[in-house]
Order: structure tokens, then sequence, then C-alpha cells
């Protein structure tokens, strides 16, 4: 039976209105039929390719435009976009706020690329903070983070989040003598920064529907350092017991609040990082063969329980 | 034919759809939780996170037990090849239990299952008949190969409702002209023949299910094959050292012939307004999708196909010209009595819009800086700029 015939049967059977039998089935046939996101990824593209272009531009050419040429027409550019946001922003809700017009969120984006420009051309033309990039980067997150809560724009609040990345790897990257180490500990820092900052803003109501976006930032790139951890040759046992508990930790997280997100990170980086463990030492390919056909049926077996348990389509 | 009932199909459609309307407000939650259960299907299936995990661990199990077998009897290559046959069989079986017994659907372990199947098929065959010398291209006979590829793959495609198997048989079919020509040009052209002849039939068959469960199905098949045949047009795209003639201003045309070159010129133009008036026309989401990227795709490539110089600046007008489509359109529909214009809004009808753009803008949000701040050109003392190596809106860039 098609849906239509369903809709049918419903409204004969007086479980749904005439009137609500007529959105259903006029939605059923495409009728109307939503440009919402085709629109939307259009506008997104267009963003994207006018501050590649932009960027492009400038590196190519600043020199026979000059700073003043560059400079007034990316901050007009700058200006534009942000006092078309803040003249049209409505007051500020902790909620979740639907933006003001169509292209507001992409208006913002706008801005906050070319603002990144404008920073980045100061920088090399001006040198203002003598090649203190690190500055400019933190600067930068604070600005975006204050951005995307103003405007309840997880766009910004990305960018904001990797902002705030590179500035961490920045700081290391000044080291006379860096390695593995001194970033995975970073990025724990980073993630420990994050997790709080937004776990804190969550509680206190601020834009809660923000947490998603951090806890996945944070179990990836939590995730990542943990196992090169695991991957050192010494002194791995500490990361791995780690990545045992940020695991365990993960797939409860998942199964308690159905993401079933995290259920897949733990599920993934765990076997990665316990396979690495095992698998290091053993030189027969026979023998790493048939661990890894064990080892995926009993996780294969595992998963599926999972599955019929807690995860039905969603 | 199809291994699963055209009922539990429908069920399983009709479930989604009452979820995504419960969920924007068309029916109240208690007329939500009323029909939900008369939308009951037997069908077992999972969400996508734990589908793409039980992907993956299926995948492990069937190669590394393929390989194990092989690893411990060490067979000859044609042994091997008849093992690998074995095992398509096997995994084939095994995929057809696990949807038909099981009831799995969508579940990750009977689509991987089903995919090897494939993939052993061709392996075996290739190892099975053809693992003696090597043989010089054009050689008929080996395209025995991804001929039984696009078979098989199309009917795993039509059994199972494998969407990316049936792309996988796109890619077959467009390996076979290798095997029969060295001449580019008739490749192109038989890829072409190929593809078009699909979308006839495809499109033959569409309109007797408009409006069931299998629309969506022959939809992305007709947006695949569209997008294959721009491709295989497009000689700027389908030539391998692409970023060499982009950069470096050669031009692809040079190792086809002139009235084939040009003609596929005039195609890259003809063809996105034609899939795009098809898209429109049909309602068909996929379509319009492929047109739109067909349409960019003929902007960004028009100057490297006529071997004109590209300008810095043409990301920028590309980026103006679609915004300015963008607006225009939500203008125009907005308009409309009730925001409708020819059945088409700019408003959003469904809670799988708003979750795309959630997921989309967060994803994205966090990819987009380091791919928009464009390497250095020059490198003059004075002007340094790009890189884009740090994150930040670019602002990591190196100048």
């Amino acid at each position: 039976m098609t849906i239509l015939a369903r809709l049918e049967n419903w409204k004969e059977q007086g479980a749904i209105s005439q009137e609500q039998y007529a959105l259903l089935s006029g939605l059923s046939r495409g009728e109307p039929f939503s440009l919402f996101l085709e629109l939307n990824l259009l506008l997104y593209a267009g963003v994207l390719a006018f501050v590649a272009g932009l960027g492009w531009t400038v590196a190519t050419w600043s020199q026979q435009l000059g700073d003043v040429v560059v400079l007034t027409i990316l901050s007009a550019i700058l200006a534009a976009c942000f006092w078309y946001c803040f003249s049209r922003a409505p007051a500020w809700l902790p909620a979740e706020t639907p933006a003001p017009s169509p292209v507001f969120d992409y208006v913002l984006y706008l801005g906050c690329l070319v603002w990144c420009v404008e920073l980045a051309y100061l920088e090399n033309r001006l040198g203002l903070l003598s090649g203190q990039w690190d500055l400019y980067l933190l600067a930068t997150a604070v600005l975006f983070f204050c951005f995307a809560y103003r405007f309840d724009n997880r766009f910004v609040l990305s960018l904001a989040l990797s902002s705030l990345a590179g500035w961490l790897g920045l700081r290391i990257s000044h080291w006379p003598s860096y390695q593995d180490a001194p970033y995975r500990q970073y990025a724990l820092l980073y993630c420990l920064l994050v997790s709080v900052g937004g776990a804190l803003l969550q509680r206190r109501g601020l834009k809660p529907h923000f947490f998603a976006t951090y806890l996945n930032v944070v179990a990836n790139v939590l995730f990542w350092a943990l196992l090169s951890g695991v991957f050192e040759q010494h002194g791995y046992g500490v990361w791995f017991l780690a990545l045992l508990v940020a695991c365990g930790f993960s797939f409860a997280w998942g199964l308690k609040r159905r993401q079933f997100a995290f259920v897949a990170y733990g599920a993934v980086y765990g076997y990665v990082g316990v396979s690495s463990m095992l698998v290091r030492n053993i030189n027969d390919f026979t023998t790493i063969l048939l661990y890894f056909v064990i080892t995926a049926v009993a996780m294969l077996v595992a998963l599926v329980q999972i599955a019929r348990r807690f995860g039905r389509a969603s | 034919m199809r291994l699963y009932t055209a009922s539990s199909e429908e069920t399983l459609r009709a479930r989604k759809l009452l979820k995504d309307w419960a969920g924007e407000g068309y029916l109240t939650k208690e007329q939500g939780l009323r029909l939900g259960q008369e939308a009951v299907s037997e069908l077992r299936t999972t969400n996508i996170f734990l589908r793409l995990v039980l992907i993956l661990f299926t995948l492990i199990i069937v190669a590394g037990t393929a390989a194990l077998f092989l690893q411990v009897s060490r067979p000859s290559d044609q042994t091997s090849g008849i093992f690998l046959l074995i095992f398509a069989a096997v995994s084939y079986a095994a995929a057809e239990v696990a949807a038909s017994q099981a009831r799995l659907y969508r579940y990750g372990i009977e689509e991987s299952l089903a995919a090897c199947s494939v993939a052993f098929l061709c392996a075996g065959l290739m190892l099975a008949i053809f693992s003696g010398g090597y043989t010089p291209k054009p050689y008929l006979a080996h395209s025995v190969v991804p001929v039984v590829g696009v078979v098989s793959s199309l009917w795993i495609w039509h059994r199972f409702g494998l969407w990316y198997a049936f792309l996988a048989a796109m890619i077959f079919a467009a390996a076979i002209p290798d095997y029969w020509t060295s001449s580019r040009w008739a490749q192109h052209l038989m890829i072409v023949v190929f593809y078009t002849v699909a979308l006839i039939f495809v499109s033959a068959v569409r309109p007797r299910h408009r409006f069931d469960y299998l629309d969506e199905h022959y939809s992305t098949a007709e947006a695949l094959l569209w997008l294959g045949i721009y491709l295989a047009i497009n000689l700027q795209l389908s030539s391998l050292n692409i970023r060499a003639q982009w950069w470096l201003g050669t031009q692809a045309g040079s190792e086809f012939p002139s009235p084939f070159y040009w003609t596929t010129w005039v195609l890259i133009w003809c063809l996105p307004p034609v899939i795009l008036a098809r898209g429109v026309r049909q309602k068909d989401r996929f379509v319009i999708a492929v047109g739109t990227i067909a349409a960019i795709l003929t902007f960004v490539t028009n100057k490297p196909y006529l071997g004109w110089q590209r300008h810095t600046w043409d990301p920028i007008l590309l980026g103006i010209l679609l915004s300015g489509v963008a607006l225009y359109i939500r203008r125009w529909l907005a308009r409309g009595p009730d925001g409708i214009r020819h059945g088409f809004t700019a408003a959003r009808l469904s809670g799988r819009d708003k979750r795309w753009m959630s997921i989309g803008s967060a994803a994205l949000g966090l990819v987009s800086p380091q791919s928009i701040t464009p390497s250095a050109q020059t490198k003059s003392p004075d002007v340094r700029f790009g890189g884009g190596a740090s994150g930040g809106g670019g602002a990591g860039g190196d100048f």
C-alpha cells in the first residue's frame, strides 16, 4: 500500500482530518516541492567561491593594487556584512533562535571569512604583531565564539573551534624542536577546554543546541590524540589505558543519549587502538589475519546486539 | 525479483514520513504514535552510524577470511581465482540469507556481503581466466571482467536496492571501452552511449513508480547517469592531467580530434539546462542537484576548454553568480501566493532538511577554512600569501 493509499485510508477512518489529508498527500506528491536545501547549498558555495577568489586576488595582485585599495575593499565588505548582521539581528535569546532572514547566516559567514583574509593581509604587509600568528588566531577564535553565540550560528561556531585548534597548534610550531608529544598534550588541553566550556554553557542554558557540535569535535580530536600516543614505540601504556576509558565513556554516552555517532567512535577508534597494541609484535601474517577475522566477528556480534537493543533506524 | 516485498518497503517509507510529519507538527504527537503503530515493518533496520560500523567490520571479516584462506593454502593464480569465485558465491548466498531470513535491511552486514560478492567475482574471473602473461590493450576478451562487473552490480542494485551498486555498475561500464579501443575519443563516445541507453531505460521505467517507494531508487539512478554522461563529455574533467592543463595552460584537446573536442564543448553548455529542466519537471531533487553541479562545472571548465587564461577573480564572479541566482530564486518563490510558484517553494517543509543543514553547517565550517586559502602564487620576497595550513578561517595561512 503506497503512502497515498494509506493517507486515504486514515482519512476515511477519521485518524487524520481533511485538511491534514490535503496537506500530507500534497507533500507526498511533491506539491509543493521545497528547494530549501538546494538554495542554501548554492548560497554556501557562492560565499565560499567568493572568498576563495578574494583571497587569491589579494594574494596575487596586492603589489599592483596597493595596501590602501586592498584594505579599503576588504574593510568595506567586512563593514557591510557586520552592519547587516547587527542591524537585522533579533534580540538575543539564550535558546535556539531562528535567523531573521534566509541569507543572514551566509552574510555573517562571509564577514567572518573576509575578516580572516584581512587579518592575514594586515599581518603580512604591516607585521603588526611581528609574526605572532597565534595571537591573531586566539583573537579570531574569541571573536567568532562571540558571534556564534550572539547570532546563533553553527558555521561560525565551527570556525571558532578550528581557530582555537589552530592557535594551540601554532604555539607549538614556534618551539625550537617540537615533536608529537607536545601536540598531543595540547590536543588534550584543547579537548578539556572545549568540553568543559561547552558543558558549562549548556548547563547555563546558553545555546544548548551547540553542545552536540562541541562534543563531536572533542571526541574526534581526543581519539586522534590518544591513538597517536598508542602508536608510539615507548610509553604507550598510559595512552592505551586512556583510550580504553575514553571508548567506554563514548559508548556509555552514546547509548544513554541515543547518539550513535559516539558508539561508532568508541567502536572504531577502540578497535584500531587495541589492534595496534596486539598486532605490533606479531610478525606472522597468518596470525595477523586470524586476529582480524576473529576480533571483527566478535565486534560484529557485539554491535548487532547493540543495534538490536538500541539502534533502530532514526 | 526484488529481495524485499513492496509492502515492506512501503511500510518503512510510511514510517519515515510519519516521523518527519510528526516532527514538523503536521500531525499531533498522538496521531504520530497511533499511525506509527499501523506502519510496523518486519524488516530490521538500524541507524546510519551503526550501519557504517557494521559495514566496516563485515568487510574486515570477509576480506580477512578470503586473505587467510589464500595465505594458508597458497594456491597458484588460477586456483586462487577459482577460490575467489567460490568466495563470491558464498558471500552472495550469505547476503541473500541475511536479507531474506534475518530480514536485514540496509543493516550494513547484508550489503557488505553483496558488495564483496561482486568484488570477489571480478577478481576471481581475472585470476582464473587471464592469469597468464601480459597482454597488451586493447584486448577484447579481457573486457569480460568489467562486463561481468556491470551485470553483477546491476543485479545487486536491483535485488537489494543499493544505490551505490548502480554507481559501481557505471564505473565498471566506464572501464569497458578501454579494452575495446585505444582511441580516447572513441572511449568517451562509448561511455556516453552506454549511459544514454541506460538513461533511456530508466526514464521509461520511472513513470510507473512516480509515487511509490521505487521512485527514489530510479531517481538516484537517473541522477547518476546524467552525471556520468556529463563527466564523460567534459574532456577537461575526464582527462587525467587536469592540474597541468588548468594551471600550466596546456589544452586537453590536443589528444582529441578537433571536431570531437568542440562538439563536447557545445554539449557541456547544452547538458546542464537539459538536466535542470528534466529535474524541475519531474520535481526530482537528485536530478536538480546534478544539473546544478553540471552547470557549475561548465562555468569552471569553460576557460581551460577554450585555452583562455584563468584569472584570480574568476571565483569571485562565480560566487556572485551562485549567490545571486540563489537569492533571485528564493525571492521569486517567496513572492508567489503562500510562497509557492509553479508547485515550488523556498520554505522548509521537512525536518530532514533542518538536520542536514545542522550537520552540514557544523562539518563544513570546520573544513572550509582550509580549502578557501589559495597556495602561494609568487616567490617574491615582498608578496607571500596563502598556505592555509593552520585552519582558523585561513588566518593561519603563511604570507
